[in-house]
Protein backbone atom coordinates (compact mmCIF):
# COMPACT_ATOMS: atom_id res chain seq x y z
CA UNK A 1 0.00 0.00 0.00
CA UNK A 2 1.13 3.44 -0.85
CA UNK A 3 2.57 5.76 2.27
CA UNK A 4 0.32 9.09 2.35
CA UNK A 5 3.64 10.59 1.39
CA UNK A 6 3.96 8.58 -1.85
CA UNK A 7 0.45 9.36 -3.27
CA UNK A 8 0.28 11.72 -6.29
CA UNK A 9 -3.43 12.87 -6.38
CA UNK A 10 -4.10 16.53 -4.89
CA UNK A 11 -0.96 17.84 -4.51
CA UNK A 12 -0.26 21.91 -4.52
CA UNK A 13 2.61 23.28 -5.68
CA UNK A 14 3.49 25.48 -2.48
CA UNK A 15 1.43 23.61 -0.14
CA UNK A 16 3.77 19.98 0.40
CA UNK A 17 1.93 18.14 3.53
CA UNK A 18 -0.43 18.61 6.54
CA UNK A 19 -0.41 17.73 10.12
CA UNK A 20 -2.76 18.07 12.87
CA UNK A 21 -1.51 16.44 15.99
CA UNK A 22 -3.48 16.25 19.32
CA UNK A 23 -2.11 14.80 22.63
CA UNK A 24 -4.19 13.32 25.73
CA UNK A 25 -3.69 11.93 29.07
CA UNK A 26 -6.30 9.09 31.30
CA UNK A 27 -7.37 10.19 34.31
CA UNK A 28 -6.16 9.93 37.61
CA UNK A 29 -3.07 8.36 36.25
CA UNK A 30 0.46 9.73 36.21
CA UNK A 31 2.26 10.90 33.31
CA UNK A 32 4.49 8.31 31.71
CA UNK A 33 7.68 10.20 32.51
CA UNK A 34 6.57 9.56 36.47
CA UNK A 35 5.05 5.90 35.78
CA UNK A 36 6.81 2.71 36.82
CA UNK A 37 7.73 0.30 34.07
CA UNK A 38 5.09 -2.08 35.18
CA UNK A 39 2.12 0.65 35.01
CA UNK A 40 3.37 1.62 31.95
CA UNK A 41 2.88 -1.65 30.82
CA UNK A 42 -0.31 -2.35 32.49
CA UNK A 43 -1.34 1.06 30.58
CA UNK A 44 -0.37 0.38 27.48
CA UNK A 45 -1.61 -3.46 27.20
CA UNK A 46 -4.95 -1.61 28.52
CA UNK A 47 -4.94 0.42 25.62
CA UNK A 48 -4.14 -2.32 23.09
CA UNK A 49 -7.05 -4.07 24.31
CA UNK A 50 -9.83 -1.15 24.39
CA UNK A 51 -8.95 -0.01 20.59
CA UNK A 52 -8.81 -3.42 19.26
CA UNK A 53 -12.15 -2.02 17.45
CA UNK A 54 -10.85 0.77 16.06
CA UNK A 55 -11.57 -0.45 12.39
CA UNK A 56 -15.40 0.46 13.42
CA UNK A 57 -14.18 4.83 13.70
CA UNK A 58 -13.44 5.13 9.74
CA UNK A 59 -12.48 1.44 8.64
CA UNK A 60 -9.00 2.48 8.10
CA UNK A 61 -6.64 -0.92 8.95
CA UNK A 62 -4.49 -0.08 11.36
CA UNK A 63 -1.71 -1.97 12.91
CA UNK A 64 0.13 -2.53 16.87
CA UNK A 65 3.86 -1.76 16.75
CA UNK A 66 5.86 -2.24 20.24
CA UNK A 67 8.15 0.74 19.87
CA UNK A 68 10.43 -0.22 23.06
CA UNK A 69 11.40 -3.38 21.30
CA UNK A 70 12.67 -2.24 17.64
CA UNK A 71 15.79 -1.70 17.10
CA UNK A 72 17.44 1.63 16.55
CA UNK A 73 17.34 1.93 13.16
CA UNK A 74 13.49 0.63 13.09
CA UNK A 75 12.76 4.05 15.59
CA UNK A 76 14.56 6.11 13.24
CA UNK A 77 12.55 5.53 10.46
CA UNK A 78 9.37 6.01 12.68
CA UNK A 79 11.41 9.30 13.33
CA UNK A 80 12.29 10.80 9.79
CA UNK A 81 8.36 9.53 8.61
CA UNK A 82 6.83 12.08 10.96
CA UNK A 83 5.50 9.99 13.53
CA UNK A 84 7.43 9.40 16.96
CA UNK A 85 10.04 12.88 18.18
CA UNK A 86 13.09 12.21 19.31
CA UNK A 87 12.30 11.85 22.59
CA UNK A 88 10.48 8.57 22.24
CA UNK A 89 13.88 7.48 19.84
CA UNK A 90 15.81 7.40 22.85
CA UNK A 91 13.21 6.16 25.38
CA UNK A 92 13.60 2.33 26.74
CA UNK A 93 9.92 2.21 28.83
CA UNK A 94 6.99 0.54 27.10
CA UNK A 95 5.59 2.47 24.41
CA UNK A 96 3.34 1.80 21.40
CA UNK A 97 1.90 3.08 18.18
CA UNK A 98 -1.58 1.66 16.54
CA UNK A 99 -0.25 3.30 12.86
CA UNK A 100 -2.88 2.97 9.39
CA UNK A 101 -1.57 0.86 6.78
CA UNK A 102 -0.56 4.30 4.45
CA UNK A 103 0.67 5.66 7.84
CA UNK A 104 -1.77 8.77 7.41
CA UNK A 105 -2.91 8.52 10.99
CA UNK A 106 -1.88 7.06 14.01
CA UNK A 107 -2.05 6.97 17.93
CA UNK A 108 1.30 6.85 19.50
CA UNK A 109 0.77 5.77 23.52
CA UNK A 110 3.21 6.08 26.50
CA UNK A 111 5.32 8.78 24.34
CA UNK A 112 6.00 12.06 26.49
CA UNK A 113 1.70 11.90 26.97
CA UNK A 114 -0.36 9.11 27.29
CA UNK A 115 -1.88 9.40 23.87
CA UNK A 116 -0.23 11.62 20.54
CA UNK A 117 -2.87 10.98 17.78
CA UNK A 118 -2.18 12.14 14.30
CA UNK A 119 -3.88 12.91 10.99
CA UNK A 120 -1.55 13.72 7.97
CA UNK A 121 -2.26 14.14 4.03
CA UNK A 122 -0.38 15.61 0.96
CA UNK A 123 -4.02 16.40 -0.27
CA UNK A 124 -6.69 17.52 2.48
CA UNK A 125 -6.41 20.96 3.90
CA UNK A 126 -5.98 20.90 7.83
CA UNK A 127 -9.72 21.78 8.73
CA UNK A 128 -10.08 18.25 7.32
CA UNK A 129 -7.76 16.93 8.99
CA UNK A 130 -8.94 18.39 12.36
CA UNK A 131 -12.16 16.65 11.60
CA UNK A 132 -10.85 13.29 11.28
CA UNK A 133 -8.78 13.91 14.55
CA UNK A 134 -11.65 14.95 15.94
CA UNK A 135 -13.64 11.48 15.29
CA UNK A 136 -10.32 9.49 16.71
CA UNK A 137 -9.93 11.29 19.63
CA UNK A 138 -13.98 10.72 20.29
CA UNK A 139 -13.19 7.65 19.80
CA UNK A 140 -10.21 7.45 22.17
CA UNK A 141 -12.36 9.11 25.10
CA UNK A 142 -15.44 6.80 24.95
CA UNK A 143 -12.60 4.37 25.74
CA UNK A 144 -10.96 6.38 28.21
CA UNK A 145 -11.45 9.58 30.71
CA UNK A 146 -9.39 12.18 30.11
CA UNK A 147 -7.13 14.19 32.59
CA UNK A 148 -9.30 17.82 31.84
CA UNK A 149 -9.49 20.90 33.86
CA UNK A 150 -12.69 23.52 32.78
CA UNK A 151 -9.77 26.24 33.67
CA UNK A 152 -6.54 24.22 31.38
CA UNK A 153 -8.37 22.25 29.35
CA UNK A 154 -6.41 19.20 28.12
CA UNK A 155 -3.66 18.23 30.27
CA UNK A 156 -0.22 17.98 29.29
CA UNK A 157 2.99 16.85 30.57
CA UNK A 158 4.74 19.94 29.17
CA UNK A 159 1.91 23.02 29.59
CA UNK A 160 3.41 24.14 26.03
CA UNK A 161 0.88 21.61 25.50
CA UNK A 162 -1.87 22.52 27.17
CA UNK A 163 -5.30 23.41 26.55
CA UNK A 164 -6.50 22.31 23.18
CA UNK A 165 -3.22 19.74 23.08
CA UNK A 166 -3.36 20.52 19.33
CA UNK A 167 -0.52 21.58 16.96
CA UNK A 168 -1.72 22.04 13.15
CA UNK A 169 1.06 22.46 10.58
CA UNK A 170 1.85 22.44 7.08
CA UNK A 171 5.06 21.84 5.05
CA UNK A 172 5.57 24.26 2.51
CA UNK A 173 8.25 24.16 -0.10
CA UNK A 174 9.50 28.01 -0.72
CA UNK A 175 12.29 27.93 -2.82
CA UNK A 176 12.48 31.35 -3.87
CA UNK A 177 10.57 32.91 -0.80
CA UNK A 178 13.08 31.61 1.93
CA UNK A 179 15.97 32.71 -0.32
CA UNK A 180 14.43 36.85 -0.44
CA UNK A 181 15.22 39.58 1.47
CA UNK A 182 11.88 39.46 2.88
CA UNK A 183 11.68 36.20 4.50
CA UNK A 184 13.30 37.21 7.76
CA UNK A 185 10.58 39.86 7.87
CA UNK A 186 7.82 37.21 7.60
CA UNK A 187 9.09 35.13 9.80
CA UNK A 188 9.39 37.73 12.84
CA UNK A 189 5.61 38.62 11.43
CA UNK A 190 4.42 35.34 12.27
CA UNK A 191 5.96 35.05 15.86
CA UNK A 192 3.08 37.42 16.07
CA UNK A 193 0.46 35.59 15.65
CA UNK A 194 2.00 32.57 17.85
CA UNK A 195 3.09 30.88 14.39
CA UNK A 196 6.30 28.92 14.31
CA UNK A 197 8.60 28.26 11.47
CA UNK A 198 11.04 25.36 11.43
CA UNK A 199 13.01 23.77 8.61
CA UNK A 200 12.00 20.26 7.72
CA UNK A 201 15.18 19.20 6.99
CA UNK A 202 18.17 20.76 7.82
CA UNK A 203 22.02 20.13 8.84
CA UNK A 204 23.97 22.93 10.92
CA UNK A 205 21.25 25.34 10.04
CA UNK A 206 21.56 24.66 6.48
CA UNK A 207 18.20 23.90 5.56
CA UNK A 208 18.18 21.37 2.44
CA UNK A 209 15.30 21.33 -0.25
CA UNK A 210 13.75 24.45 0.75
CA UNK A 211 10.88 22.61 2.81
CA UNK A 212 9.49 24.33 5.91
CA UNK A 213 6.86 24.04 8.20
CA UNK A 214 4.65 26.34 10.02
CA UNK A 215 2.71 25.38 12.98
CA UNK A 216 0.77 27.29 16.03
CA UNK A 217 3.09 27.85 18.88
CA UNK A 218 0.13 28.38 21.54
CA UNK A 219 -2.57 26.05 22.64
CA UNK A 220 -4.22 27.46 25.22
CA UNK A 221 -7.64 30.33 24.61
CA UNK A 222 -8.20 29.69 21.54
CA UNK A 223 -10.48 27.07 19.83
CA UNK A 224 -9.17 24.39 17.69
CA UNK A 225 -11.12 25.80 15.07
CA UNK A 226 -9.42 29.13 15.47
CA UNK A 227 -5.67 27.38 15.23
CA UNK A 228 -6.63 25.81 12.14
CA UNK A 229 -7.86 28.96 10.71
CA UNK A 230 -4.89 31.27 11.88
CA UNK A 231 -2.12 28.25 10.46
CA UNK A 232 -4.13 28.24 7.18
CA UNK A 233 -4.26 32.14 6.73
CA UNK A 234 -0.64 32.28 7.53
CA UNK A 235 0.26 29.32 4.99
CA UNK A 236 -1.63 31.22 2.04
CA UNK A 237 0.50 34.28 3.28
CA UNK A 238 3.64 32.48 2.48
CA UNK A 239 2.34 30.39 -0.59
CA UNK A 240 0.90 33.67 -1.76
CA UNK A 241 4.42 35.99 -1.49
CA UNK A 242 6.08 32.91 -2.98
CA UNK A 243 3.94 32.14 -5.83
CA UNK A 244 4.46 35.88 -6.67
CA UNK A 245 8.23 35.55 -6.39
CA UNK A 246 8.03 32.54 -8.86
CA UNK A 247 5.93 34.45 -11.27
CA UNK A 248 8.44 37.12 -11.43
CA UNK A 249 11.13 35.04 -12.02
CA UNK A 250 9.68 33.08 -14.64
CA UNK A 251 8.87 36.25 -16.39
CA UNK A 252 12.38 37.58 -16.29
CA UNK A 253 14.46 34.78 -15.96
CA UNK A 254 12.68 31.46 -17.41
CA UNK A 255 15.14 30.07 -19.51
CA UNK A 256 17.88 30.52 -16.18
CA UNK A 257 15.48 28.32 -13.92
CA UNK A 258 14.38 26.37 -17.10
CA UNK A 259 17.83 24.90 -17.09
CA UNK A 260 18.12 24.51 -12.96
CA UNK A 261 15.39 22.38 -13.72
CA UNK A 262 16.24 20.27 -16.17
CA UNK A 263 20.03 20.24 -15.14
CA UNK A 264 18.71 18.74 -11.93
CA UNK A 265 16.67 16.21 -13.19
CA UNK A 266 19.73 15.45 -15.21
CA UNK A 267 21.93 14.80 -12.35
CA UNK A 268 19.59 12.86 -10.13
CA UNK A 269 18.50 11.12 -13.40
CA UNK A 270 22.04 9.79 -14.06
CA UNK A 271 24.30 10.43 -10.80
CA UNK A 272 25.78 6.79 -9.22
CA UNK A 273 26.14 8.33 -5.84
CA UNK A 274 23.97 11.46 -4.56
CA UNK A 275 24.68 12.81 -0.32
CA UNK A 276 21.37 13.95 1.22
CA UNK A 277 21.79 17.55 0.61
CA UNK A 278 22.76 17.18 -2.90
CA UNK A 279 19.31 14.91 -3.64
CA UNK A 280 17.39 17.03 -1.82
CA UNK A 281 18.43 20.33 -3.27
CA UNK A 282 18.06 18.93 -6.81
CA UNK A 283 14.76 17.35 -5.99
CA UNK A 284 13.57 20.79 -4.91
CA UNK A 285 14.58 21.94 -8.09
CA UNK A 286 12.20 19.56 -9.98
CA UNK A 287 9.43 19.29 -7.45
CA UNK A 288 9.21 23.38 -8.87
CA UNK A 289 9.92 22.34 -12.41
CA UNK A 290 6.93 19.74 -12.43
CA UNK A 291 4.40 21.73 -10.33
CA UNK A 292 5.07 25.16 -12.39
CA UNK A 293 4.56 22.97 -15.40
CA UNK A 294 8.38 23.83 -16.77
CA UNK A 295 8.50 19.76 -17.06
CA UNK A 296 5.88 16.78 -17.41
CA UNK A 297 6.72 13.46 -16.30
CA UNK A 298 5.45 10.18 -17.67
CA UNK A 299 3.61 9.21 -14.70
CA UNK A 300 2.72 11.40 -11.90
CA UNK A 301 5.17 11.43 -8.98
CA UNK A 302 5.07 13.05 -5.60
CA UNK A 303 8.46 14.83 -4.89
CA UNK A 304 8.31 14.75 -1.28
CA UNK A 305 7.72 11.03 -1.22
CA UNK A 306 11.28 10.39 -2.51
CA UNK A 307 12.58 13.26 -0.76
CA UNK A 308 10.73 11.23 2.51
CA UNK A 309 12.26 7.82 1.47
CA UNK A 310 15.76 9.03 0.58
CA UNK A 311 16.96 9.86 4.51
CA UNK A 312 19.22 7.66 5.74
CA UNK A 313 17.57 5.47 8.11
CA UNK A 314 14.29 4.82 5.76
CA UNK A 315 16.95 4.26 2.65
CA UNK A 316 18.72 1.64 4.98
CA UNK A 317 15.73 0.32 6.54
CA UNK A 318 13.94 -0.33 3.27
CA UNK A 319 16.96 -1.80 1.62
CA UNK A 320 17.92 -4.02 4.64
CA UNK A 321 21.26 -3.03 3.67
CA UNK A 322 24.26 -2.54 6.05
CA UNK A 323 27.04 -2.90 3.20
CA UNK A 324 26.51 -0.90 0.51
CA UNK A 325 27.23 2.94 0.45
CA UNK A 326 24.33 4.91 1.68
CA UNK A 327 24.95 7.39 -1.35
CA UNK A 328 25.29 5.41 -4.07
CA UNK A 329 22.12 3.10 -2.52
CA UNK A 330 20.28 6.94 -2.47
CA UNK A 331 21.43 7.92 -6.43
CA UNK A 332 19.58 4.20 -6.91
CA UNK A 333 16.67 5.08 -5.40
CA UNK A 334 16.39 8.13 -7.25
CA UNK A 335 17.47 6.99 -10.42
CA UNK A 336 13.84 3.98 -10.47
CA UNK A 337 11.26 6.59 -8.92
CA UNK A 338 12.10 9.66 -10.99
CA UNK A 339 9.52 8.75 -14.16
CA UNK A 340 11.21 9.43 -17.18
CA UNK A 341 10.23 12.96 -19.46
CA UNK A 342 7.71 13.51 -21.90
CA UNK B 1 -7.10 16.99 54.92
CA UNK B 2 -7.60 20.22 56.13
CA UNK B 3 -4.63 22.78 55.89
CA UNK B 4 -2.86 23.23 58.70
CA UNK B 5 -2.44 26.66 58.51
CA UNK B 6 -6.17 27.91 58.32
CA UNK B 7 -8.03 25.21 58.99
CA UNK B 8 -10.55 25.54 56.43
CA UNK B 9 -9.67 25.10 52.97
CA UNK B 10 -7.94 21.91 51.62
CA UNK B 11 -4.19 21.20 51.28
CA UNK B 12 -2.77 20.34 48.49
CA UNK B 13 0.91 21.80 48.81
CA UNK B 14 3.44 19.34 50.38
CA UNK B 15 5.68 21.57 52.22
CA UNK B 16 9.08 20.14 53.87
CA UNK B 17 11.01 22.38 56.17
CA UNK B 18 14.20 21.87 56.96
CA UNK B 19 15.14 23.52 60.52
CA UNK B 20 18.81 23.00 61.74
CA UNK B 21 18.69 19.57 59.68
CA UNK B 22 15.14 18.07 61.25
CA UNK B 23 12.56 17.91 58.36
CA UNK B 24 9.52 18.52 59.43
CA UNK B 25 6.56 18.26 56.43
CA UNK B 26 3.31 20.61 56.16
CA UNK B 27 0.20 19.71 54.58
CA UNK B 28 -1.31 23.24 53.31
CA UNK B 29 -3.28 25.28 50.73
CA UNK B 30 -2.14 27.01 48.17
CA UNK B 31 -3.51 30.26 49.21
CA UNK B 32 -1.79 29.69 53.41
CA UNK B 33 1.38 28.73 50.92
CA UNK B 34 1.24 32.08 49.40
CA UNK B 35 0.63 33.97 52.06
CA UNK B 36 3.64 31.90 53.94
CA UNK B 37 5.62 33.32 51.10
CA UNK B 38 6.72 30.82 49.66
CA UNK B 39 6.09 33.48 46.31
CA UNK B 40 4.82 33.75 43.19
CA UNK B 41 7.63 33.23 41.49
CA UNK B 42 7.84 30.68 38.66
CA UNK B 43 10.77 29.22 36.29
CA UNK B 44 9.23 27.95 33.01
CA UNK B 45 10.65 25.85 30.51
CA UNK B 46 9.04 24.02 27.87
CA UNK B 47 9.87 21.68 25.05
CA UNK B 48 9.94 24.85 22.43
CA UNK B 49 12.86 27.54 23.03
CA UNK B 50 10.76 30.09 24.14
CA UNK B 51 9.70 28.47 26.91
CA UNK B 52 13.37 27.96 27.34
CA UNK B 53 14.25 31.35 27.02
CA UNK B 54 11.49 32.71 29.51
CA UNK B 55 13.07 29.90 31.94
CA UNK B 56 16.89 31.66 31.74
CA UNK B 57 15.67 35.31 31.90
CA UNK B 58 13.99 34.42 35.23
CA UNK B 59 16.50 31.92 36.27
CA UNK B 60 19.59 34.87 35.92
CA UNK B 61 17.40 37.10 38.40
CA UNK B 62 19.42 36.95 41.92
CA UNK B 63 16.45 38.35 43.62
CA UNK B 64 14.25 35.54 42.26
CA UNK B 65 16.74 32.96 43.76
CA UNK B 66 15.60 33.32 47.29
CA UNK B 67 12.07 32.65 46.93
CA UNK B 68 12.92 29.90 44.14
CA UNK B 69 15.00 27.91 47.57
CA UNK B 70 11.51 27.38 49.25
CA UNK B 71 9.32 27.47 46.23
CA UNK B 72 11.40 24.14 45.09
CA UNK B 73 10.03 21.95 48.39
CA UNK B 74 7.07 22.16 47.32
CA UNK B 75 5.71 18.68 45.79
CA UNK B 76 2.63 17.38 44.53
CA UNK B 77 1.32 14.65 46.47
CA UNK B 78 0.14 12.31 43.84
CA UNK B 79 3.10 12.12 41.94
CA UNK B 80 5.86 13.31 44.39
CA UNK B 81 6.93 15.98 41.78
CA UNK B 82 8.77 18.80 43.17
CA UNK B 83 8.71 21.93 42.01
CA UNK B 84 12.27 22.26 41.37
CA UNK B 85 12.23 19.61 39.30
CA UNK B 86 9.18 21.17 37.27
CA UNK B 87 11.54 24.25 36.68
CA UNK B 88 14.30 21.66 35.63
CA UNK B 89 12.32 19.36 33.09
CA UNK B 90 9.69 22.18 32.13
CA UNK B 91 7.16 18.81 32.68
CA UNK B 92 4.50 18.39 34.66
CA UNK B 93 4.75 14.38 36.37
CA UNK B 94 0.40 13.92 36.77
CA UNK B 95 -2.98 15.89 35.90
CA UNK B 96 -2.74 17.18 39.90
CA UNK B 97 -0.22 18.59 39.21
CA UNK B 98 -1.80 21.89 37.84
CA UNK B 99 -4.00 22.03 40.55
CA UNK B 100 -0.85 21.89 42.43
CA UNK B 101 1.52 24.46 41.02
CA UNK B 102 -1.62 26.35 39.78
CA UNK B 103 -1.23 30.07 41.43
CA UNK B 104 2.84 29.61 41.10
CA UNK B 105 2.32 28.61 37.07
CA UNK B 106 -0.20 30.80 36.42
CA UNK B 107 1.87 33.78 35.37
CA UNK B 108 3.84 31.91 33.15
CA UNK B 109 1.19 30.33 31.78
CA UNK B 110 -0.09 33.61 30.40
CA UNK B 111 3.51 34.69 29.42
CA UNK B 112 3.72 31.33 27.85
CA UNK B 113 0.72 31.02 25.60
CA UNK B 114 -0.75 34.43 25.80
CA UNK B 115 -3.85 33.41 28.02
CA UNK B 116 -4.76 30.78 30.71
CA UNK B 117 -8.31 29.75 30.00
CA UNK B 118 -9.19 27.02 27.92
CA UNK B 119 -11.65 27.83 25.29
CA UNK B 120 -11.27 24.68 22.70
CA UNK B 121 -12.93 21.58 22.87
CA UNK B 122 -14.10 19.85 25.92
CA UNK B 123 -14.09 15.72 25.99
CA UNK B 124 -17.54 14.43 24.60
CA UNK B 125 -17.42 11.32 27.68
CA UNK B 126 -16.82 11.13 31.32
CA UNK B 127 -16.60 14.82 31.83
CA UNK B 128 -19.25 16.73 33.52
CA UNK B 129 -19.13 19.67 35.41
CA UNK B 130 -21.22 19.09 37.96
CA UNK B 131 -19.52 15.52 38.78
CA UNK B 132 -16.79 16.70 39.47
CA UNK B 133 -14.25 15.13 41.88
CA UNK B 134 -14.80 16.89 45.23
CA UNK B 135 -10.25 17.09 45.29
CA UNK B 136 -10.71 19.77 42.59
CA UNK B 137 -9.42 23.14 42.47
CA UNK B 138 -10.87 24.88 40.01
CA UNK B 139 -12.61 27.31 41.88
CA UNK B 140 -12.88 30.14 39.50
CA UNK B 141 -16.04 32.78 39.89
CA UNK B 142 -16.86 31.41 36.46
CA UNK B 143 -17.68 28.61 38.08
CA UNK B 144 -19.32 29.40 40.73
CA UNK B 145 -21.76 32.03 38.96
CA UNK B 146 -22.27 28.71 37.04
CA UNK B 147 -23.47 26.83 40.08
CA UNK B 148 -25.08 29.55 41.22
CA UNK B 149 -27.29 30.03 38.03
CA UNK B 150 -27.89 25.99 38.37
CA UNK B 151 -29.32 26.41 41.59
CA UNK B 152 -31.51 28.54 40.79
CA UNK B 153 -32.52 26.84 38.03
CA UNK B 154 -33.13 23.47 40.40
CA UNK B 155 -35.17 25.64 42.68
CA UNK B 156 -37.18 27.20 40.19
CA UNK B 157 -37.73 23.84 39.21
CA UNK B 158 -38.64 22.36 42.52
CA UNK B 159 -35.89 20.12 42.43
CA UNK B 160 -34.70 20.71 45.85
CA UNK B 161 -32.59 17.71 46.19
CA UNK B 162 -30.22 18.48 43.35
CA UNK B 163 -30.74 22.58 44.89
CA UNK B 164 -29.50 21.34 48.70
CA UNK B 165 -26.28 19.47 46.61
CA UNK B 166 -25.39 22.34 44.47
CA UNK B 167 -25.68 24.70 47.59
CA UNK B 168 -22.71 22.52 49.40
CA UNK B 169 -21.22 22.68 46.32
CA UNK B 170 -21.08 26.49 46.27
CA UNK B 171 -20.15 26.34 50.91
CA UNK B 172 -17.58 24.18 49.71
CA UNK B 173 -16.28 26.06 47.20
CA UNK B 174 -16.57 29.47 48.92
CA UNK B 175 -14.69 27.67 51.61
CA UNK B 176 -17.21 27.02 54.05
CA UNK B 177 -17.39 23.05 54.03
CA UNK B 178 -13.65 22.62 53.13
CA UNK B 179 -13.94 18.89 53.53
CA UNK B 180 -17.57 18.40 52.42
Amino acid sequence: MLKWYEKTEGQHDVFVAQRIRLVRNIEHCNFPEKMSAQESRDLLEKMKQEFSDIRSVSDIEYDYYDIDSMDARSKSMLYERRIINKALMEKSEPAGILLAQDEASGIVMNGDDHIKLFEHSCSEALDELWAKADVLDDYINSHFSYAYSEKYGYLTAFPTNVGTGMKASVIMHLPLLSGSRQFKTLFNEMGRFGITLKNVYAENGENFGSLYEISNQKTLGQTEEDIVEVVTKMANQLADSERKLRSVALRNHRVNIEDEVYKSYGVLKYARKLTVKEAMTYLSHVRKGVLDGLISTEKPVNIFGIMMEIQSANLLGSHNSESEEPDALRAEYVRKHLPNLI
Amino acid sequence: MLCERCRQREANVRFTEVINGVKTEHMLCMQCAMDMDLGSVGIFGGENPIGKIISGILGANMETAKKVESLNQISCPTCGMAYSEFVNDSRFGCPDCYNVFDILINDNIKQLQGNTRHIGKKPRFGWKTDSEPAERIDTTEGELALLESKLAEAIAEEEYEQAAKLRDEIKRIKGGLADA
